[in-house]
């Protein structure tokens, strides 16, 4: 199942590019009793696909509906949606929502590819050198990281202590509503570990036969890497770009833990999803909220399309 | 395409079905085995927000009543203000609401006029309420129904570290008297003899209590005796222009200075040494004066005099509600009770949550307070010897209210708003949330 099979299904299964080929089945013996075996190690899964499921229809209903929370849901039509348009803080979430989103996708994908790319050279304790850049795609989501940035770029902070040794007078990092979303956009890209991994499993996949006989061509450095290597993981360009678009999208924790759960200051990090939680949470209005949600989730729908539509210029299935 | 790969997809949709009956069976079980428990030992759950601090004397005063109270259990969670409120809101929509819960003025009619809350007048066998003054009720009272019973009665007051000004040589002018503009006056100086290394002030200029204050000196209800918004644009314009005059003048900190980390005394600026007063709620003064150093002094709210009436009036710093789909509301009547009317249980709480609203438990707690604490209740009584203007309810939408406060307060303090354009911005917003 390795990237240069023709598949159709090549980009999501590139994520699991195993960094080993995979031992050989022994066919026959049973497989109806495997099939079974199967279903009971997925059975966690329908469980918690349940809990997926049924509020995933009803916020369909809710979307159509005024709900407080406290009283039964009232049927309003298309109400909500149309409030939508005159809203102007859903106007902003989307606009710093879209901010964040067409910054730090792009350029945590190529920080995310050049690192993996050096790390693919046969570094001595590649595995070290992984978790290190790994490390901050799982902590970058929690509480704990959030605060810490907070600390990292607050007013007695060490970027700003840094920037002091220069005599320069750093701004207000997370409070001036002109540099708090950038901050966040920064601990965005710092979190490229796990597109990094992904890559790196990719580029282990080429053979290197191809840059073997490119290099006999006299190709350069940077020909093989145009020519050869970005066809050859565009697959997996195109998968990460896909999942980094729709978890940048439905960013919550950083900006409800940076502004204290207000989207501030001047909700400059009022983020889509930090914008329907308030609604839905603290305004009580559950119906509203629901309506966003199943927008963002068009929102979402209409630009995996788009992608997977551009994708047929320019990504590469090696037959 | 991207699913390509599944094939036996009718019976995994079959299977998913399977184990959503399943789990609703075993809903169903639980919830059986649970109701039928009624009828012995009840546990009653009790919300509330604070510190570490409040609770040990809450836990202490809460085994009090369970003694007094065989029978009934008290299990209790409390968390920061801000997740205090988020979490309320999830447990009531989840439908599964604590019994008695602490109230913001702000949310009370939020709750109330939803029907999530229960009248507190139906128990007038259990919850005893004579004692306590109509117009502390009437804090808790929409519609002829009580909502709420304040915790207690605070208000808001100015600390000065005087640490800090007699280092700087200002002398702290007579809160008796002192004007906005003597208030100014004072912070520019401290500014200006400390080398711009402690600001005069640091006052919170997006919480609704300062305005509050502010619209009541001047003759108007903030919010009027009929949940709406009463106070005047241009109110709100001098509240916003007051901070940008004070900062260029020097003695309010540049925007940004504030980071907001934590609403705690030991958190504050006050505390840190880099401003020299604020405003804080009162009955949080001990707290703030042992996190400052132990030299901070309590005083009125500047303005009293000067304008045409006092904006000084005894408010809930919260209030206990009870929900309206508690299992047990006698027992939470009960509990009710004992918050407002026990000396025993108030011998440990003291003050924490405001002067007790029963004029016989405030006395008799009174010879058990520390000096920081008796100061709170002299300035309590002080100043309700002046003639004050009644105060009304917050209004449904006082929550949006607030936030919008947040937002236009930081345009203002960046200078991407002028204070007339927040005020107006205020107004639209506020009335849109409240008419709602």
């Amino acid at each position: 199942m390795s990237v240069l099979t023709k598949h159709p299904a090549a980009p999501p299964a590139a994520s699991e590019v195993p960094l080993r080929p995979p031992r050989r089945r022994r066919n026959g013996a049973a497989p109806k009793k495997k099939q079974r075996a199967g279903y009971l190690f997925l059975l966690p899964w329908f469980v918690g696909m349940a809990f997926t499921v049924i509020p995933f229809f009803a916020s369909l209903y809710l979307a159509f509906t005024d709900y407080n929370l406290f009283n039964e849901p009232t049927w309003v039509g298309l109400a909500n949606f149309q409030d939508m348009l005159q809203d102007e803080r859903l106007w902003q979430s989307l606009k710093v929502t879209f901010i964040y989103t067409f910054v730090s996708v792009p350029i945590s994908l190529a920080a995310a590819l050049v690192v993996a790319l050096m790390l693919n050279r046969g570094l001595r304790g590649l595995a070290v050198y992984r978790s290190v850049y790994y490390l901050p795609s799982l902590l970058g989501g929690s509480v704990a990281v959030v605060m810490l940035w907070r600390y990292i770029f607050g007013n007695d902070g060490i970027v700003n202590g840094f920037l002091g040794m220069f005599g320069i007078d750093g701004p207000a990092w997370v409070t001036d509503p002109e540099f708090s979303l950038s901050t966040l956009i920064v601990l965005n890209i710092w979190t490229f570990g796990s597109p990094m991994v992904i890559f790196l499993a990719g580029l282990r996949q080429v053979p290197a036969m191809y840059y073997e006989a490119a290099a006999i061509d006299g190709a350069s450095k940077w020909r093989q890497f145009r020519s050869i290597t970005v066809p050859l993981i565009s697959p997996i360009i195109f998968f990460n770009l896909i999942m980094q678009l729709i978890g940048s999208f439905q960013t919550f924790t950083q900006g409800y833990v940076m502004s204290g759960g207000t989207g501030g200051p001047a909700d400059s990090t009022l983020f889509y999803n930090l914008y329907l939680y308030q609604k839905g949470f603290t305004e009580f209005e559950m119906g509203y909220a629901s309506a966003m949600a199943w927008v963002l989730l068009m929102i979402i729908a209409v630009f995996t399309a788009i992608n997977f539509i551009a994708s047929k210029f320019w990504v590469f299935y090696d037959s | 395409m991207m699913t390509a790969e599944f094939q036996p997809r009718r019976r995994a949709i079959l299977a998913a079905g399977l184990g959503v009956a399943g789990l609703a069976l075993a809903g169903c079980a639980g919830t059986g085995n649970k109701a039928a428990a009624g009828g012995g030992p009840v546990e009653l759950n009790l919300v509330w927000w604070g510190d570490a601090n409040r609770a040990k004397v809450t836990e202490a005063a809460l085994r009090v009543f369970e003694s007094k109270n065989p029978g009934i259990t008290v299990k209790t969670e409390y968390q920061d203000s801000g997740p205090y409120a988020d979490k309320l809101a999830t447990r009531f929509a989840g439908g599964n609401p604590p019994d008695v819960l602490n109230m913001a003025n702000r949310s009370l009619l939020e709750y109330a006029q939803r029907g999530a809350l229960a009248d507190l007048k139906s128990h007038p066998d259990v919850l005893k309420l004579d004692s306590v003054p109509d117009v502390v009720l009437s804090r808790g009272t929409v519609e002829g129904k009580l909502y709420g019973i304040a915790t207690g009665v605070t208000t808001i007051g100015m600390v000065v570290n005087k640490t800090i000004t007699d280092q700087a040589g200002v002398s702290i002018p007579d809160d008796k008297s002192w004007t906005w503009q003597d208030f100014a006056r004072f912070s520019e100086q401290v500014t200006k003899k400390t080398g711009g290394k402690v600001y005069g002030t640091g006052y919170d200029v997006s919480t609704e209590t300062g305005p509050i204050l502010l619209a009541r000196q001047r003759g108007e209800d903030f919010y009027t005796k009929d949940n709406k918004l009463g106070v005047s644009e241009e109110t709100m314009r001098d509240w916003f222009q007051f901070s940008v005059d004070l900062r260029a003048a020097g003695g309010y900190p540049p925007a940004g200075f504030f980071e907001q980390i934590g609403g705690s005394a030991a958190q504050s600026y006050l505390a840190k040494g880099t401003i020299a007063s604020q405003i804080i709620p009162i009955n949080n003064y001990k707290a703030f004066n042992e996190a400052a150093g132990g030299n901070v002094v309590l005083l009125r709210m500047p303005g009293e005099t000067e304008s045409k009436r006092r904006g000084y009036s005894a408010d809930p710093s919260m209030l206990w509600s009870m929900a309206a789909k508690s299992k047990h509301p006698k027992e939470a009547a009960k509990l009710l009770d004992f918050l407002t009317n026990d000396v025993d249980g108030a011998s440990l709480t003291l003050t924490q949550r405001g002067v007790p609203i029963n004029p016989n438990v405030a006395a008799a707690i009174t010879p058990k307070l520390s000096g920081d604490d008796k100061k709170f209740v002299d300035f309590m009584a002080d100043i309700q010897k002046d003639e004050l203007p009644p105060a009304y309810v917050y209004p449904k939408g006082a929550s949006v209210v607030a936030d919008t406060l947040k937002q236009v307060a930081t345009e203002v303090e960046f200078g991407r708003m002028t204070p007339a354009d927040a005020a107006r911005q205020f107004m639209d917003k506020s009335n849109a949330a409240i008419n709602k």
